[in-house]
């Protein structure tokens, strides 16, 4: 199977996730839109969860190591209301109750996606996710990465998930 | 040991967005008496301390993955007190690996849960520890 091939079947478990944890913690349901290759290190939100992963994808009884990143990005208005939702209060502004509202978020996402993601012969191990709050903020992708953007619609507002994948040492 | 209102629980979660979540669903369902941690290494003295007073914790609730202490360490460290033997204990966690789950039960998890969930979910939980 080439390596786009493995990037489109490693991207899926994601987004299914994040519609998971959306319904479930969120009380949203995630509406993607058309994928597109990212070109640069530019947020499309004020705030982004950022997660690494790497690990073996193991196919034919081959082993090849992998690198990637989930980044989930919110405008500010989207994260208040969905922080505001989850937490079953009313958030207008950035502050340390929300802060880390995002990185449990992401982090929900990257532990459902991984169980699916064993089925599919990879072994991943999951770092702590981060948290980058400002106006087009920079997020430092793993070298060598290709980065797919995949714009998400809610009733909360616009959000953006982010994955980047290669493989290889 | 039946559900009453005041029971004392005390939730442990590394992340305060997952202890607030956890606390409004434990009200939600009608607890009262909720006490939060922020670490197994934080919560063990606590539990530790609550058993020498008239009011000892009834139900814990934690993480499984924290930085100091995780809730699989904070487990062994309850199971192996004696009067702590039986005390209940729900396991949360982000991953849903079959052998995490083996692993709990045989620390003696009173029950497990799997991120995400909805407080019906983890009523029904407390309801199968409690009956």
């Amino acid at each position: 199977m080439s390596k786009e091939k493995n990037f489109i079947e490693f991207s899926k478990p994601f987004i299914d996730a994040a519609k998971n944890v959306f319904e479930t913690m969120v009380f949203t349901k995630l509406s993607p839109q058309k994928p597109m290759i990212k070109k640069d290190n530019v947020s499309k939100g004020d705030v982004s969860a950022v997660l690494g992963l790497s690990g073996e994808m193991t196919k034919d009884g081959t082993a090849i190591p992998y690198r990637a990143m989930l980044v989930i990005s919110w405008p500010y208005e989207t994260y208040f209301k969905v922080s505001s939702a989850m937490l079953m209060d009313t958030f207008t502004e950035f502050n340390d109750e929300i802060a880390d509202v995002g990185g449990e978020i992401c982090n929900m996402i990257m532990g459902n996606a991984k169980r699916e993601l064993n089925g599919m012969g990879y072994s991943s191990n999951m770092a702590i996710p981060s948290m980058i709050e400002g106006a087009a903020h920079n997020i430092k992708y793993p070298n060598g990465t290709v980065v797919i953007l995949i714009p998400i619609t809610s009733a909360h507002g616009d959000m953006y998930i982010e994955i980047c994948y290669t493989e290889g040492d | 040991m039946s559900l009453k209102a005041n029971m004392k629980i005390l939730v442990i979660d590394d992340m305060a967005t997952m202890r607030k979540i956890i606390k409004n669903m434990l009200t939600q369902i009608g607890f009262k008496n909720i006490t939060e941690a922020d670490d197994g290494s934080t919560a063990w003295p606590m539990i530790q301390d609550a058993l020498k007073s008239p009011e000892p914790y009834e139900f814990i609730v934690s993480d499984w993955n924290m930085p100091q202490m995780s809730g699989l360490d904070l487990l062994k460290n309850v199971r192996d007190t004696e009067e702590l033997k039986k005390l209940p204990f729900l396991m949360i966690t982000a991953e849903a690996e079959q052998g995490n789950v083996v692993i709990a039960v045989k620390a003696g998890v009173s029950n497990f849960i799997v991120k995400p969930f909805s407080a019906a979910v983890l009523k029904e939980k407390i309801e199968k520890i409690f009956n």
